[in-house]
């Protein structure tokens, strides 16, 4: 019996068909087998706009990855296939971040890295989703990004559910350490998705460890003067302030607290944008004892403080979108590894069934659950004497908690 | 056929073939061109044509995106049954504005103030009542296809922009020639002689303003069916209402290809200076080149075009 085959020809592909007929009619000398053809990885980040230097530090821990894997010899199971960083600017506008998507789909990704806005990637790997390509979400708290049911959205970081839970366990333990001294407490957010998301979860859980939520104060962003808002947590006394917030926004009000006298027994924010070490160096008054659970390194790795020392070495700082997108980037690469093929298909499985050990980061063990890491988790900071210590989980902590702080005088 | 209509044509088929050629980013870029001067059209009818400048016409383009995402979200619509009542909730809202502002009698930058002010309302009451889900946003299950008016080929989305667009232009040639529209261009250019004239200048204005908010909040609709996600700064963000102010004046206000030709320019600036900064190495780390190049035709535009792009073409009066 003949067997009949059906070819269908889209009209991009005869487009495209015919002009490499055209090219290589034309007598282009042949370099095939001379190198493996480069893996192409989209890096989206807002590096323009008002989120722009959060993104331009992921480009910059995604672009080290990319130069640390080729240097050592690239992706071994593809005969050394290098790594090329394809860089795109989201400008903060999620129209931007699915033109990017788009774009570098155009030009061959194997999978995509970002957004930094949960909005943007949200929209962005729902972009992605259409060609099946896998996309790694380095920084974006929300958890809708992987409660979608997209089989293509991979984030190795916990999201604001798990920070809010770590949170508030470490919370309540040092609470009791200290005689449960905090019994109330102020939520301040931002007004978007991310800040509203952590600071409602956050209302429904501070009850668990003893503490009431007073109040929760929304913020736009950006805003440029938190006068009001310090004198009206002053006014209701809490024992403490909880934030969750972007970076410039999160060191305007704690230095608008600090100015006020806000005195209370603690300041702990949940993903506190501007908890970094510019912060604790450009303010080490105001940032004294201050508390944030956040995506940290793990202060015991080697690696880590290695890439810390070149990350300063370069004059930059080693914020956590460095660390979350390199991690990302060496995700890829050992996801690649295993499926030995950019065929976007295997890469995925390969994602899914990864058991990377994320080196820099004080995680479990790699385990994707519906795009999910589920060894992802927070670590708890406390600034102390001008530097960041890690003071939860105990087995990373680098130094003991100060709490309740110290009055103000 | 005159050469006008020549052009228009020769251009409706340069549209149409468009996407047949490129690949899916540059369609995608020509959705976004198409769907801008649609919003920008809304915006130059109120603004352009009856002279009644906004800064927040965002509040219905949000007020569409919300309609239809809550009808389709919260209570199972389909989005095709729900962009109609979205666009009607946009005329409405607009009415409401209209009454309030111009019973109180605010015009010019009072109103332009006012409904700057209505949108920045709508933001922060997106963000706290339980419906819209606050500050969370709302997520649109991904569906892809055209009964959900979700396409996996970006052509049809571009053919709806690209539909959209013309409906718009209709619209706006269709005020050049009505009487309603020699109505809005007198008010524009004179109130007090308008109603001197005998219009009822009140009426005509209460009557544009929603006209105008339907056409934008059907763009809202448009949006949130595509990107599948909005949030109160998405839907209700200042940005938006400049976007739409910005491509009707670049192109010139109160023309009829004005928006259409802003948006053309602004993102066609857009996506030149952003392939420019990846490929020129020199200009590699110049972050937000594209912002300034913009920043710098803005200024050159309003310095020395102050009827816009369209005035290179005109050698009569400015505008319609």
């Amino acid at each position: 019996m003949k067997k009949h085959v059906s070819v269908r020809i889209s009209r991009r592909g005869f487009v495209a068909g015919t002009a490499v007929l055209a090219t290589g009619s034309l007598g282009f000398p042949s370099i095939g087998g001379a190198q493996a053809a480069p893996v192409k990885v989209g890096m989206i980040h807002p590096v323009t706009g008002f989120v722009a230097y959060n993104g331009q530090q992921s480009r910059l821990g995604g672009t080290m990855a990319v130069e640390d894997v080729n240097k050592a010899g690239g992706i071994k199971s593809m005969g050394g296939a290098k790594l090329e960083a394809l860089l795109g600017d989201s400008q903060s506008k999620v129209e931007v971040g699915v033109s990017e998507v788009e774009k570098m789909n155009e030009q061959g990704v194997a999978a995509y890295i970002g957004c930094f806005q949960s909005p943007v990637g949200i929209a962005a790997s729902q972009a992605a989703a259409k060609y099946n390509t896998p996309f790694l979400i380095d920084v974006g708290a929300s958890d809708l990004i992987v409660n979608r049911g997209l089989k293509n959205v991979f984030r190795l970081k916990p999201g604001f559910g798990v920070c809010v839970d770590d949170g508030i366990a470490s919370l309540g333990a040092l609470n009791k350490a200290a005689n449960n001294v905090a019994k109330t407490a102020v939520i301040v957010h931002e007004s978007g998705e991310f800040g509203t998301g952590t600071a409602k979860l956050l209302a429904g859980k501070l009850p668990s460890v003893g503490i009431t939520a007073k109040e929760l104060i929304a913020h736009d962003n950006p805003t440029r003067n938190f006068d009001n808002i310090a004198l009206r947590i002053r006014s209701m006394a809490p024992d403490i302030v909880m934030m969750s917030n972007y970076g410039n926004e999160y060191m305007l009000l704690a230095r608008t607290l600090f100015q006020q006298k806000v005195n209370v027994a603690g300041f702990y924010s949940i993903l506190g944008g501007g908890f970094n070490y510019k912060f604790v160096k450009d303010m080490p008054d105001v940032s004294q004892y201050m508390m944030d659970v956040n995506h940290w390194f793990n202060p015991k790795s080697a690696k880590a403080q290695e890439l810390k020392k070149r990350v300063e070495a370069a004059g930059a700082l080693f914020t956590f979108e460095v660390y979350l997108t390199y991690s990302n980037v060496m995700l890829l690469a050992d996801a690649l590894e295993h499926a030995g093929s950019a065929d976007k298909e295997k890469l995925t499985a390969a994602l899914a069934g990864s058991t990377y050990k994320a080196d820099l980061l004080p995680y479990g063990p790699t385990k994707f659950v519906n795009g999910q890491n589920q060894g992802g988790r927070p670590a708890v900071m406390q600034s102390l004497k001008g530097d960041i210590e890690v003071i939860a989980p105990e087995e990373f902590a680098s130094a003991k908690a100060v709490f309740p702080k110290p009055k103000l005088g | 056929m005159t050469r006008a209509a020549l052009l228009c044509a020769a251009g409706l088929a340069a549209a149409i073939v468009y996407p047949l050629l490129v690949p899916n980013y540059l369609v995608n870029i020509g959705m976004l061109v198409f769907f801008t001067a649609f919003i920008g059209q809304s915006w130059n009818i109120a603004g352009g044509f009856a002279g009644q400048t906004s800064f927040g016409h965002v509040v219905f383009f949000g007020t569409g995106a919300y309609t239809s995402t809550i009808l389709q979200v919260t209570y199972g619509w389909n989005p095709w049954l729900a962009w109609p009542v979205a666009t009607a909730m946009g005329g409405v809202v607009g009415w409401m504005i209209a009454v309030l502002s111009f019973r109180a009698g605010l015009r010019g930058s009072y109103f332009a103030l006012i409904t700057l002010a209505f949108a920045e309302v709508f933001r922060i009451l997106a963000n706290s009542v339980p419906f819209t889900k606050g500050g969370l946003g709302m997520l649109i299950k991904a569906d892809q296809r055209p009964i959900n008016f979700q396409f996996k080929d970006p052509i049809w989305i571009y053919y709806l922009a690209l539909l959209l667009c013309l409906v718009s232009v209709a619209i706006a040639w269709h005020l050049t020639r009505s009487r309603f529209g020699a109505r809005l261009v007198a008010i524009r250019e004179n109130e007090d002689a308008a109603r001197a004239l005998g219009i009822d200048v009140f009426a005509e204005k209460v009557k544009v303003l929603p006209l105008s908010g339907a056409m934008c909040a059907a763009g809202g609709t448009f949006y949130a069916q595509k990107y599948l996600y909005i949030d109160p700064s998405i839907a209700f963000g200042v940005d938006k209402s400049v976007e739409m102010l910005l491509v009707s004046m670049v192109g010139g206000a109160g023309t009829i290809f004005g928006p259409l030709i802003g948006s053309f320019t602004l993102m066609g600036i857009n996506e030149a200076t952003r392939w420019l900064a990846s490929v020129v190495p020199a200009l590699k780390n110049v972050q937000p080149l594209s912002l300034i190049v913009y920043g710098i035709m803005l200024v050159l535009i309003v310095a020395r075009l102050p009827n816009g792009l369209m005035g290179l073409f005109r050698r009569g009066p400015a505008r319609a």
